[in-house]
C-alpha cells in the first residue's frame, strides 16, 4: 500500500490479528494542527554576558568537558590573548552571575581557564587570521588593554607598533601584580604568543618626550592605552618625608627585583588592590603591615578574595581611619595620625561616604607608609584638544575618542580598573579600528558582536571565525536560573584548588594558588549548566512524541525539527535542559 | 525420567522444557517456588533464559508483554493479590495478542489473610481475554505449561494454568519430565508473524477508532472459539507423543449417569473416588472434570449433560451476591436447553478448607434426595 494515504480495511477479514501498523502515518501531517512551534535558538549565558574580556565562557567550559583542553585554550584566544593572566587574576565576575550560584555554587570558571590555558600545546601559537593590509596601528602603552588591541590588530592583518615607556611590555600585569599572584614567566609566554604575530614592541620609548606625538600621525590609527601610573596623593607636605612611598611606585620596585629596604612597621593607606597587593608583599619582605582604610570593608574596592587572604597571611585591616597627617621626626616618617569616622550618606559611586568624629585623633607608629588611595592617568602630552573628563580620556562604546583615528582604552578611559575590563576596551578598539581602516563603520557590527547587554564584544563573532551555532543567539537574550530545568541536575561540589601554606609563602614570592588536576577539570566542567547553548544532548530528539525531531549534522544544531509533522506541543523545549529552544508564534 | 516433584517445580520443568526465553516474576506465596527454580536453573545454565527481576506483579507482566512483543517467549507466574495487581495488563496481553503462558496458584484472597487454596483470584480474571486450564495434579501441570505454549501459540491468546494452593504447589508426587529432545519435536520454537523488528519498523498497540475496535475484538471472540479446538487438539497430540492425553474436559462414567458430579483442579481427585465407590454400588453417577473455563467448552458440557437428570456442582470460589462460579456457568450454558437437567450448586472448600470423599459424598447424597436444590448455592463443609 502507498505510504502517502491512509489505509483501509473494508472487510473484516483484511485487519491484522494483531493492533499492528500495516503502513505508515506519515500521509497524516499533524503539523497543520500546530499554531505556535519550537525553534533552536541558543541565548547568552550570563557568564559570557558577564565577562568584561567577552570570553565565550561555556564553549570553553563544553571543550574541557569534552576532554580537549587545548580546543578550550584556542576558544579563549579567540578573545582573549591572556588567558593564563586572566585565569590567575581576574577577580572573576562570569562566576558572580553564574547561574550554579543559585543552584549550589558556581563554576570556578577562573580556575578552568587557567586549566585550559596551562594546557596550551606547547609549540603552538595563534595564527594570523588575514593576509598583510599594509596598514600600520600604532598602540601607545602595552598593559593588557594595549596588548589585547595589538594581538587582535596583528591577527587581523595589521602592522601594529606598540610604545612601552617601560623597559618591558605588560604594564600593571608585569609592574603592579606582584609575582605571588602572577608569576612573570607566565606574562611573558603570553606576551611572546603577541610578538610572534609580529607585533613590534618598542620598550623605554615614551610617546610625548621619546617620540613626539606627531610621529603618530605616520599611522593609520592611533590607540592610547597609557594606564594610571600617578599615584594620588595625601595633600599633605609630610608626604615627602623619607620613608613614604607611593603603591605603584613599591609594586614596580618589587617586581624588578629592586627591593626596597622597609621598616619593622608598615603602615599602609588605601583600600583597594594595590593597597592589598603592596601590603601583601611588604608582609613577605619581613615587615608587620597594616591596612588603614577611610571607609568599611564592605565599600573597599579591592578584590574580596585578595582581603581574605591578605587577613589570612597577617595583615590587620583598620576601617573608618581617616588621614590626618603624617608624624615625622627629622623629615622622616615615624608614624600616621588618623582621626575615626562613621558612614554617612552615599556618594555618586554608590558607597558611603566617611564623616570623621571629630576629637577622635589617634596615633600608630611606623618606619614605612606607603600610599596607595588611588592611580590617575598623566594626560599632560596630549593634543590638549582630545577630550577628557576627571582625568580620563573620553572615549564611545568602541574605543573612539573626538580625533577621528585616535582611539583609547584601559585604565586611562575606564572608570573601572582591571585586568578584564583593559581586554575588554582593548578588544572593542581593536574591531573600529579594523572597521575604520576598512572604511565600515562599527555600527555596522555591533548587533553582531555584542554578546548580552553589558558591553562585552567578540572578536570571533567581528571576524566570524566562531562556531557557527554561537552566532545563533541573535536575540541577544540571557538566560536566567528560571528558565533551566533543574531535573537534570544534580548538586555537586565545586571543585578547589590548591593553595601554599601561609609558613611557605612567607618564604618569598612564589606563587600562592594552584590549578586544577585533569581529574577535577573535568568533573568541574561537568557542573556547568551550558546555560541557552545546545550541547546535543538529545533531550529533545528523544522526548518529541512525534518523532519530529531528527538528527541531521547539516543543520547548526546538530537537530532538524520537521514541521510537516510537529504539532506544537512544546515539550523538547520543556525538557531542553539548558533552554537552547523558545517556543514562538506561527 | 520420573522425578518425585512439588507442584510448583513440576511448573518450573515445563517452563525449562518449553526453552522459556524470557522470564519475569515478582514473589508471592504459594507461587514463589516455581520462580525460584527457574532462577536456579538460569543461573546453572540449564535454562538459558533471561531472568528478570521486577518490582511488582504489574511490571512482571509488562515486561512479559515487552518481550512477547518482541517475539520471545516468556513466562511468569503469581497468585492471589499478585495476580490481581496484574489485572489491567491481563487486558493488555490478550488484546495484544501475546501468547504468553503463565501460571497461578490459587489462593484466596484477602482480607482475611489466607495463604490457601481458592479459585476466586483467577475467576476474578474471567473477563480478561485469557484462556484459563485448571489441572488436577503434578504431572498436569507439567504436561499444561508445555501444551499451553503450543495452545498459546496457534491462537495467539495468553494461557493461564491455574492450580490448587498447597493440594498441588507444595505437595509432592512422582511427575514424569519428558525428554528435552521429545520436547524440542513436539513444541516449535516462537515464531510470531508480528514482532517488533528494527528491520521491520512497526508501531504496536495503538489507537483504533470506531470503526474498526469492534472487528478487532470480534477477531478475538473467534480466537477463544478455534482455541475450544485447538486446546482439545494439542491434549490429543501431547498424549499421541507422551502417551497422557488431555481435554478440554473429562468425562468419567456419564455416559448412563443420571447425576453428575462437576469439578475442577484437585478437588476432582476425591470425587473419582467418591463416584467410583458409589457406582460401585449401583448408583448411575457420573464424573465431570471441568478442566478449560475459559473458553468455555460450552457444546461439549451441553453434550454431556443432555441425558443426566442432576448436575451437581462443587465450587472452590463464590462471585459475591450470585453463585459459585462453575455452577454459574453450567446454568447459563444449559439455559434454553430441553433437556437440562437439574443443576445443584455446592460451595466448599474456600480458604484451604478440604474437600474431603465424605464431603462430596455428603453432596451427592443431599442432591440425590432432592428433586430440586434448597437454594442457588449450599454452602457446604462449615462450622454449625
Amino acid at each position: 500500500m502507498p505510504e502517502e494515504e491512509p489505509i483501509v480495511y473494508d472487510t473484516q477479514s483484511q485487519l491484522p490479528e494483531k493492533v499492528v501498523s500495516e503502513g505508515s502515518m506519515l500521509w497524516n501531517k499533524t503539523g497543520s494542527w500546530r499554531y505556535i512551534k519550537p525553534r533552536y535558538m541558543n541565548k547568552v549565558p550570563p557568564c559570557n554576558q558577564g565577562c568584561p574580556a567577552g570570553n565565550d565562557i561555556e564553549n570553553f567550559i563544553q571543550q574541557i568537558g569534552l576532554g580537549d583542553p587545548a580546543a578550550a585554550w584556542r576558544i579563549l584566544k579567540e578573545e582573549n590573548p591572556f588567558p593564563k593572566v586572566c585565569g590567575r587574576v581576574c577577580y572573576h565576575p562570569c562566576e558572580s552571575v553564574c547561574n550554579r550560584d543559585e543552584f549550589d555554587r558556581a563554576i570556578a570558571i577562573h580556575a578552568l581557564e587557567r586549566f585550559a590555558a596551562e594546557h596550551a600545546p606547547p609549540d603552538e601559537r595563534p595564527a594570523k587570521l588575514r593576509p598583510d593590509s599594509s596598514k600600520r596601528v600604532a598602540i601607545v602603552g602595552s598593559g593588557p588593554a594595549g596588548l589585547t588591541a595589538a594581538y587582535h590588530l596583528a591577527r587581523m592583518g595589521h602592522s601594529v607598533t606598540v610604545f612601552e615607556a617601560k623597559e618591558k611590555p605588560g604594564g600593571l600585569m608585569r609592574y603592579g601584580i606582584p609575582g605571588y599572584r602572577l608569576p612573570q614567566d607566565v606574562l611573558e609566554a603570553e606576551i611572546d604568543d603577541i610578538r610572534s604575530l609580529g607585533v613590534k614592541m618598542k620598550c623605554k620609548q615614551v610617546v610625548g618626550r621619546d617620540v613626539a606625538w606627531d610621529e603618530m600621525k605616520a599611522f593609520s590609527a592611533v590607540f592610547l592605552s597609557i594606564g594610571v601610573h600617578k599615584n594620588r596623593l595625601l595633600g599633605f607636605a609630610s608626604e615627602g618625608a623619607r620613608g613614604v612611598r607611593s603603591g605603584l611606585e613599591f609594586l614596580d620596585s618589587v617586581a624588578r627585583g629592586d627591593v626596597p629596604a622597609l621598616g619593622e612597621k608598615t603602615v599602609i593607606v588605601g583600600g583597594g588592590n594595590a593597597a592589598i597587593d603592596a601590603a601583601r608583599c611588604a608582609l613577605r619582605l619581613g615587615s608587620e603591615v597594616s591596612i588603614y582604610y577611610h571607609r568599611s570593608r564592605k565599600e573597599m574596592p579591592a578584590f574580596e578574595e585578595e582581603v581574605y587572604e591578605a587577613e589570612r597571611e597577617g595583615v590587620a585591616i583598620h576601617f573608618l581611619a581617616q588621614p590626618v597627617d603624617i608624624i615625622t621626626e627629622d623629615n622622616r616618617a615615624v608614624g600616621f595620625q588618623f582621626r575615626k569616622a562613621l558612614l554617612g550618606e552615599q556618594d555618586p559611586s554608590g558607597r558611603r561616604t566617611p564623616v570623621p568624629i571629630p576629637g577622635t585623633e589617634f596615633d600608630v607608629s611606623a618606619d614605612t607608609i606607603i600610599t596607595a588611595i588611588g592611580e590617575t592617568s598623566d594626560l599632560a602630552w596630549l593634543p590638549p584638544d582630545l577630550q577628557t573628563e576627571q582625568g580620563r580620556i573620553v572615549i564611545d562604546q568602541f574605543g573612539l575618542t573626538n580625533h577621528p583615528g585616535v582611539f583609547a582604552g584601559g585604565d586611562t578611559a575606564l572608570t573601572t580598573h582591571n585586568v578584564a575590563y583593559a581586554i575588554g576596551s582593548g578588544k572593542a578598539a581593536a574591531c573600529a579600528i579594523d572597521s575604520s581602516l576598512n572604511d565600515k563603520p562599527i555600527e555596522n557590527f555591533q548587533d553582531r558582536i555584542i554578546v548580552g547587554g553589558k558591553g562585552a564584544v567578540s572578536v570571533s563573532r567581528y571576524l566570524e571565525t566562531g562556531k557557527a551555532h554561537a552566532a545563533n543567539d541573535s536575540s541577544g537574550q540571557v538566560v536566567a536560573f528560571s528558565e533551566l530545568n533543574l531535573n537534570y541536575f544534580e548538586p555537586q561540589a565545586r571543585r578547589k584548588t590548591q593553595k601554599l601554606s601561609i609558613a611557605e609563602r612567607m618564604t618569598g614570592f612564589e606563587e600562592v594558588n594552584g590549578g586544577l588536576s585533569d581529574q577535577h577539570a573535568r568533573l568541574e566542567a561537568d557542573r556547568c549548566f551550558h546555560c541557552g547553548v545546545c550541547t546535543l544532548c538529545d533531550n529533545c530528539y528523544v522526548f518529541c512524541p512525534d518523532v519530529a525531531v531528527t538528527k541531521n549534522s547539516q543543520m547548526p544544531e546538530g537537530y532538524e525539527i520537521v514541521y510537516d509533522y510537529c504539532k506544537g506541543c512544546g515539550i523538547c523545549v520543556y525538557e531542553c535542559p539548558r533552554s537552547a529552544m523558545i517556543m514562538e508564534d506561527e | 525420567m520420573k522425578k518425585v516433584l512439588m507442584g510448583n517445580h513440576a511448573a518450573s520443568w515445563g517452563v525449562r522444557l518449553s526453552r522459556v526465553k524470557m522470564i519475569a516474576a515478582y514473589p508471592i506465596t504459594p507461587q514463589t517456588h516455581i520462580v525460584e527454580e527457574l532462577s536456579e536453573m538460569c543461573a546453572d545454565g540449564s535454562l538459558d533464559a533471561k531472568f528478570l527481576k521486577v518490582e511488582s506483579e504489574h511490571s512482571a507482566m509488562a515486561s512479559v508483554i515487552a518481550a512477547e512483543t518482541t517475539g520471545v517467549r516468556s513466562f511468569t507466574a503469581s497468585s492471589s493479590n499478585g495476580l490481581a495487581l496484574m489485572h489491567e495488563l491481563l487486558h493488555w496481553a490478550a488484546g495484544a495478542r501475546l501468547p504468553i503462558v503463565m501460571v497461578n496458584v490459587n489462593r484466596a484472597l484477602a482480607p482475611g489473610w489466607n495463604i490457601w487454596a481458592d479459585q476466586s483470584d483467577s475467576l476474578s480474571q474471567r473477563d480478561t481475554g485469557w484462556v484459563q486450564l485448571y489441572v488436577e495434579d503434578n504431572q498436569e501441570v507439567l504436561d499444561s505449561v508445555i501444551q499451553g505454549y503450543r495452545v498459546a501459540e496457534q491462537v495467539n491468546l495468553p494461557v493461564m494454568i491455574c492450580y490448587d494452593a498447597f493440594y498441588l504447589s507444595h505437595t509432592y508426587e512422582p511427575v514424569d519430565i519428558p525428554d528435552q529432545e521429545q520436547v524440542d519435536q513436539w513444541l516449535p520454537p516462537f515464531a510470531p508473524e508480528y514482532f517488533l523488528n528494527p528491520e521491520n519498523p512497526q508501531a504496536f498497540n495503538g489507537l483504533v477508532m470506531p470503526d474498526n475496535y469492534m472487528e478487532m475484538r470480534f477477531n478475538l471472540h473467534q480466537a477463544h472459539e478455534k482455541a475450544k479446538t485447538v486446546v482439545n487438539d494439542v491434549g490429543s497430540a501431547f498424549g499421541e507423543r507422551f502417551g497422557r492425553s488431555y481435554g478440554a474436559i473429562e468425562a468419567v462414567s456419564c455416559e448412563d449417569a443420571e447425576l453428575i458430579v462437576i469439578t475442577s483442579s484437585s478437588a476432582t481427585s476425591p470425587a473419582r473416588i467418591v463416584t467410583q465407590q458409589l457406582r460401585e454400588k449401583g448408583m448411575k453417577i457420573g464424573l465431570l472434570k471441568v478442566r478449560m473455563f475459559r473458553p468455555f467448552p460450552t457444546e461439549e458440557i451441553r453434550e454431556i449433560l443432555a441425558n443426566a437428570k442432576k448436575a451437581v456442582v462443587i465450587d472452590r470460589n463464590f462471585s459475591w451476591g450470585k453463585s459459585g462460579i462453575f455452577a454459574d456457568e453450567i446454568r447459563s450454558v444449559m439455559a434454553n436447553q430441553s433437556d437440562a437437567p437439574v443443576i445443584f450448586g455446592y460451595v466448599a472448600g474456600l480458604g484451604g478448607k478440604s474437600i474431603t470423599p465424605a464431603l462430596i459424598q455428603e453432596i451427592v447424597e443431599e442432591a440425590d434426595r432432592n428433586d430440586r436444590p434448597e437454594a442457588l448455592s449450599i454452602w457446604k463443609g462449615m462450622k454449625a
